[in-house]
């Protein structure tokens, strides 16, 4: 009895067998799709963020700016507003919730420019700053303390105490003279110049296009 | 995540020797499905034994398959696979004097290597044709390399050049599949029995 | 007579969709560790290029195609293909032993003579070589393996394969049946 029930069941094992195979394939079409994160690995990112080099100076930022360095862009990731009323010199603005918005996505992921994300502080920058390495995006800096940072030390340095090492007092003195290329007006400063603009062309921004890895060789 | 080799979770010194294991069990699985046996190969051009289309449409779908679940359990990286590049008419070419090769000699360079392992002579001299051939195509290659360097499409899948969705791509292969077993049974009922 | 044959030529070998399971799962596995698919004609042309290079090394460099293959440290012998194509020469005569199916001969249908087999035998594999080179890959390596990451030169090679071997069975009808 067993026996002929088992050689039913045979009888039917390639209709069976293809049932399964059918199931599998379909399978495949039915389950629920979920976008695969693409980009570095986790270690890669927990290095990235490690690592000093994310952070660049407000005087360093000065410098770049001076020098009408070619190489960097400015985004600002505060909202439109905050960036209406004041925001570096030559940034762009790209709000942190348009972080990956189709237009945005040329200025950040490409190879020719040194991006620094700035917000009011750290906090925001680094925020688009992580979701951007998780990217794989390269060359993306942040600026160390934001805007306020910069207002504390391009626009309006501290003067250092007369008990200070000689070193706060060159360092004033290179800040005062960036902060009046800025446009900030001295009381001492009689001769008042018209603010200088600094105007850069427009850059001109090429994105690279993601290649497909091809590690593995081939058959025969 | 996979795979292994190339992403350094096995150390690359390995290969050699996994290379080995993984050629005993394709020559196992080979020679025990019958393929060093020239007449069962050629038995599914005329219709008495249809075990290479088979062997060869389940082992595709059950890769295909095994790949795509992998991949999406996140243990293998599809992008990250060798894909064939595709040469247009290179393919097409090299494939049809292949075919014919196939009916003239019966093997194909892996069977033929499985029949000479169980000493098949039929089989030694058609490796020897084949490197006659490999010889030939290369003296002659500035002959063949428009063809062989031209029509370059890349190392693109289907769904790169169709556009079609992968998965459901797989699951019409499979159909596709199962009726080529019904149909080549049927057949094989009606075509004249062949003993080898 | 036919009887016998036929318990013989029953049973001896594995059912093909088990087979083919397998082969899949080995596909697969050789994706999952290695991220390349199989092939067989690609230690046959490392073969050809190192035989050419010892008896002609001069030729060999000056060829275009050879010296794709060559380089100064490494033999062209030393590949992954020619690794797994040894493989795949033990496997096979372990299974043939196995199952005793080792043994000097040449198979060929009864109507026609060892002769006429050996000499197809060697047209077949001069074109399946020389196709094999045109489309970079045999049916393991090219159809095969192409199939299972979708490829699409892996599927045009199949289809041209099958294809044209379909059109031409008739012309060999008598090798065969």
């Amino acid at each position: 009895m067993v026996k002929k029930k088992i050689a039913k069941v045979l009888a039917f094992r390639y209709k069976i067998l293809a049932a399964i195979l059918i199931l599998l394939a379909g399978g495949l079409v039915l389950l629920p799709k979920y976008q695969k994160h693409e980009g570095i690995k986790p270690e890669e990112l927990l290095s990235n963020t490690i690592s000093p080099e994310r952070y660049m100076t407000t005087d360093r930022l000065a410098h770049i700016l001076i020098n009408q360095d070619p190489s960097f862009i400015l985004i600002d990731v505060r909202d439109e507003k905050s960036f209406a009323s004041y925001s570096l010199p030559n940034a762009i603005n790209i709000p942190l919730e348009k972080l990956f918005d189709e237009g945005s996505d040329s200025y950040l992921n490409q190879n020719q420019f040194d991006v620094v994300l700035f917000s009011n502080d750290n906090f925001y920058a680094d925020q688009a700053w992580i979701l951007c390495n998780r990217l794989g995006y390269k060359h993306m800096r942040v600026l160390k303390g934001g805007v306020n940072e910069w207002y504390a030390t391009i626009i309006n340095p501290l003067k250092p105490a007369d008990n200070m090492p000689v070193t706060d007092f060159e360092l004033y003195a290179t800040r005062k003279a960036a902060s009046m290329f800025f446009g900030v007006v001295y009381p001492e400063q009689v001769k008042v110049e018209a603010p200088v603009i600094v105007k850069e062309a427009p850059k001109k921004v090429i994105t690279i296009e993601k290649k497909k890895k091809a590690e593995a060789e081939g058959g025969c | 995540m996979g795979p292994l080799i190339p992403n350094g979770v096995i150390p690359f010194e390995w290969d050699n020797i996994i290379a080995i294991l993984i050629g005993i069990a394709f020559g196992f699985v080979l020679e025990a499905s019958g393929f060093s046996s020239s007449r069962k190969l050629a038995g599914v051009f005329y219709g008495y034994d249809f075990a290479v289309l088979k062997v060869f449409f389940t082992a595709a779908l059950v890769a295909v398959i095994g790949v795509y679940y992998m991949d999406y359990l996140g243990f293998l990286d599809v992008n990250q696979l060798y894909v064939h590049p595709t040469y247009l008419w290179g393919a097409i070419i090299g494939g049809i004097i292949m075919g014919v090769g196939f009916v003239a000699g019966g093997f194909c360079p892996g069977t033929s290597l499985c029949a000479v392992a169980i000493g098949k002579i039929d089989a030694i001299v058609y490796v020897g044709g084949i490197m006659v051939g490999i010889f030939i195509f290369s003296e002659l290659y500035p002959l063949f390399q428009p063809i062989y360097e031209g029509y370059f499409y890349g190392n693109v899948t289907l769904e790169d050049s169709l556009g079609i969705n992968p998965y459901w791509f797989v699951f019409i292969f499979s159909i596709i599949a199962i009726v080529a077993f019904v149909i080549s049974d049927m057949v094989q009922k009606r075509v004249k029995k062949i003993f080898y | 007579m036919k009887k016998e044959l036929k318990q013989k030529s029953k049973h001896i070998y594995w059912n093909p969709y088990y087979g083919g399971f397998l082969l899949g799962i080995l596909i697969l596995f050789t994706f999952y560790l290695t991220g390349r698919g199989l092939g067989a004609s690609g230690a046959m042309k490392s073969s050809v290029v190192s035989i050419i290079e010892s008896v002609a090394p001069t030729h060999a460099e000056e060829s275009s195609y050879y010296s794709k293959f060559i380089t100064e440290d490494e033999s062209p012998m030393k590949n992954w293909l020619v690794f797994e194509t040894l493989g795949v020469l033990i496997g096979a005569f372990i299974s043939g032993g196995l199952s005793g199916r080792i043994g000097w001969r040449i198979q060929h249908s009864p109507k026609i003579t060892s002769k006429r087999r050996l000499v197809f035998a060697v047209i077949g594999g001069v074109l399946f070589g020389l196709g094999a080179q045109i489309a970079r890959g045999c049916t393991s390596g090219a159809a095969l393996s192409g199939m299972a990451v979708l490829s699409t030169g892996g599927f045009i090679t199949m289809l041209a394969i099958f294809g044209s071997a379909y059109a031409t069975a008739y012309f060999f009808r008598k090798n065969w049946i």
